[in-house]
């Protein structure tokens, strides 16, 4: 190499260095805390993937301006394995050590309120999806659900399959020990008394149950004409719904957690077959949006499964996020979430805004649409999607 | 009548499958004083080496019992090897040092799990089922596969308890267990005997894995959630005791079947840990325990 090649080389490098460093310095983190070990692997995963697609998308598309300048966005995911103890490990990390002042997606109730805990009085804003009730409201200004929760989920749900089986007048239900099965289970036992089906019992198993036997034993004791799995993700749901297919019984499955068919179908066989879900939709049809169909052909490229509704919340946060800074102004985690509750902005549903005040007192959940699936021979079948009466009003209002 | 046959069914293969896991680590506290909390983790790895090979091998032109089976000898083999290699590098160091093998293992235990989540990534994996079908026995209902791996598990740990009790190397590892260095002073080889040990406590573990693998789903962590399950089985049975071990898995897993069926699959797990620390109160070297 001539000295004048070398110089050029040397230059060429160290322009890169200082392209990447000005660039380094306008890089915003976005955090997510979920399962990506375990039975809810997937889970986490898929929500960091597609929250990776976001901001790669809007990083290509010049990044977020506020204030005159650009700013890129770049996702720092941990598993916190669906534990308290490992969701405070997690929070830790991101808050403290990782600096990140906004968290764009957080599965599970128990290490959602760890992070909570520290989250709401360091200034970070977070987008959650765990179903508790407890982590939403006024004393968290700066907390909000970007996916549906039971309190949108279960009486659509609930009545849907009432409205299929109308002689089931029984239901045994099902639930992990943990803060997001009881919180569930509350809100499970109302919906379906208030709908005339009698609970016959509610119960319990530790996530990390590897026999599943006597659950199946113990949820069919009664002879009930449904039942309900509650939170319990799809690798166990599906150990469950075999074990019950062994026993012989054959009544209504419901999973109202239920995110997609492909895993409750691989672990439960034949009999996941007939299995009820509120939390799965078909994105692979029309009536997903161009986005939603492309995000689901990339989840099924890299993790074999369809996109379900949690894992493109991730996505749908990074873009409420992106709107919510270039109309505020400011990157301000504060003034972000003051601003956010008044504003329509864009997702991949289409436009949207957050609300449920009367439900949370405080407008903190993403409006989207409830889809009503079921596994039909291994697939899933989308039997009909629900937009909230709030959201038509909202959208109309802003026209 | 129904219901208990039911439950009999229940406990008998959930005891299967913890008196396999439960008895090398048994073994390995008996023979080096070490417990061992990376014995999860070579369970683990038989599992996840058969989730990644019969798919790979199954195919029109190899049936899937081949498959299974070429995946399970490759994958024993290869926890094998894994084992030999952890001892030599690392328990042979800490034999007979309660606090230094705790370290030790639970060291390992995170970092083979670190590198279970890199290489075999999270999602929980089941593989086809190597027999369909359903039987009926006694009024209660279990597939044909459960109960034909139970029965392989049953006939290993009755294989295992005759080779303790009636072979020579059986007589060694019980010698060392007892006293060592008597064992020493009557030419018992004690490194040779630990080693013997660990690999037979290895193998354990990975017949365990490779025979669950049809029925059980197969993630990462899989190993520990066994962990705490084999934990309690031989802490109520007697550290280090083979017949302990056993009659603890299946105290343990009577709990969780009956207890489960009559109060409550969460409420039978707490009894667990309520019945081990009464046994701990009452005889703190558990129920086979002596020394």
């Amino acid at each position: 190499m001539t000295n004048l090649k070398k110089i050029y080389v040397t230059l060429a490098l160290a322009s890169l260095a200082s392209f990447n460093t000005a660039h380094a310095q306008e890089i915003i983190k976005l955090g997510i805390s979920a399962p990506m070990s375990g039975a809810a692997a997937v889970w986490g995963l898929g929500m960091e993937w597609t929250a990776k697609q976001a901001a790669e998308k809007i990083n290509l598309e010049g990044g977020v301006t506020v204030g005159g300048k650009k700013y890129n966005f770049a996702v720092v995911a941990y598993d916190n394995k669906y534990t308290a103890a490992e969701g405070t490990k997690v929070a830790q990390n991101l808050i403290n050590r990782d600096k990140v002042k906004f968290i764009v997606g957080g599965i599970g109730t128990a290490p959602i309120s760890a992070l909570q805990s520290l989250s709401e009085r360091s200034g970070v804003m977070i987008f959650i999806s765990a179903w508790g009730k407890s982590v939403k409201g006024p004393q968290f200004p700066l907390t909000f659900t970007q996916s549906n929760t039971p309190f949108e989920i279960l009486d659509p749900l609930y009545k849907y399959v009432l409205a299929q089986n109308p002689k089931a007048k029984t239901v045994a239900i099902l639930n992990a020990n943990d803060a997001s099965g009881k919180e569930v289970e509350l809100v499970a036992q109302k919906a379906w008394a208030a709908l005339g089906v009698k609970v016959l019992s509610s119960n319990w198993y530790e996530r990390g149950t590897t026999q599943f036997q006597p659950v199946a034993a113990k949820l069919t004791e009664q002879k009930p004409d449904i039942i309900d799995l509650g939170v319990a993700p799809p690798a166990d749901a599906g150990i469950v719904l075999k074990e019950l297919g062994v026993l012989g019984w054959k009544g209504v499955k419901v999973l109202p957690v239920g995110t997609s068919a492909t895993q409750l179908a691989q672990i439960g066989g034949a009999a996941a077959n007939g299995t009820y879900m509120g939390y799965a939709g078909d994105y692979s049809s029309s009536l997903a949006t161009p986005v939603q169909q492309i995000l689901n052909q990339g989840m099924l490229a890299q993790f074999k499964e369809p996109l379900n509704p949690l894992q493109v919340s991730s996505y749908d946060s990074v873009y409420a996020l992106k709107a919510a800074m270039e109309a505020s102004n400011s990157i301000d985690p504060k003034k972000i979430a003051a601003i956010l509750p008044t504003m329509v902005f864009e997702t991949s549903y289409g436009k949207t805004v957050f609300g449920s005040k009367a439900i949370y007192d405080s407008p903190q959940q993403m409006q989207v649409p409830v889809m009503i699936t079921q596994v039909q021979d291994g697939k899933m079948v989308e039997l009909t999607r629900i937009i909230p009466e709030e959201l038509k009003a909202r959208l109309a209002a802003a026209k | 009548m129904e219901i208990f046959g039911q439950l009999f069914l229940n406990s008998l293969q959930i005891s299967a499958a913890y008196i396999l896991f439960s008895l090398g680590l048994t073994l390995i506290f008996g023979v080096m004083k070490v417990v061992n909390f990376a014995h999860g983790e070579f369970f683990g790895l038989v599992l996840l080496l058969i989730a990644v090979l019969v798919p790979w091998l199954n195919n029109p032109s190899v049936p899937l019992a081949v498959a299974y089976g070429a995946a399970g000898a490759v994958s024993i083999l290869a926890t094998m090897a894994c084992g030999w290699f952890l001892y030599h590098f690392a328990f042979k160091k800490f034999q007979r040092d309660m606090v230094g093998s705790f370290v030790l293992s639970v060291g390992l235990s995170l970092l083979i799990q670190g590198l279970f989540l890199e290489f075999f990534g999270g999602v929980p994996i089941k593989l086809p089922d190597l027999i369909e079908g359903n039987l009926r026995i006694l009024g209660g209902a279990i597939t044909t596969q459960r109960l034909v791996l139970t029965l392989i598990a049953l006939l290993v740990a009755v294989t295992m308890c005759w080779l303790i009790a009636a072979t020579k190397l059986g007589k060694s590892l019980r010698a060392v267990a007892e006293d060592h260095e008597a064992a020493m002073l009557q030419g018992i080889p004690y490194r040779k005997t630990a080693l013997y040990g660990f690999l037979i406590a290895t193998f354990l573990a990975a017949i365990a894995g490779a025979l669950l693998a049809p029925v059980t789903v197969i993630s990462a962590n899989v190993g520990s959630d066994f962990l705490i399950k084999g934990f309690i089985a031989i802490v109520i049975g007697g550290l280090g005791s083979i017949p302990g071990s056993i009659i603890g898995s299946i105290l343990i897993a009577v709990i969780e079947s009956v207890g489960g069926y009559y109060f409550d699959p969460s409420l039978a797990t707490l009894a667990m840990f309520v019945i081990t620390m009464l046994v701990l109160l009452v005889r703190p070297k558990g129920i086979m325990g002596n020394g």
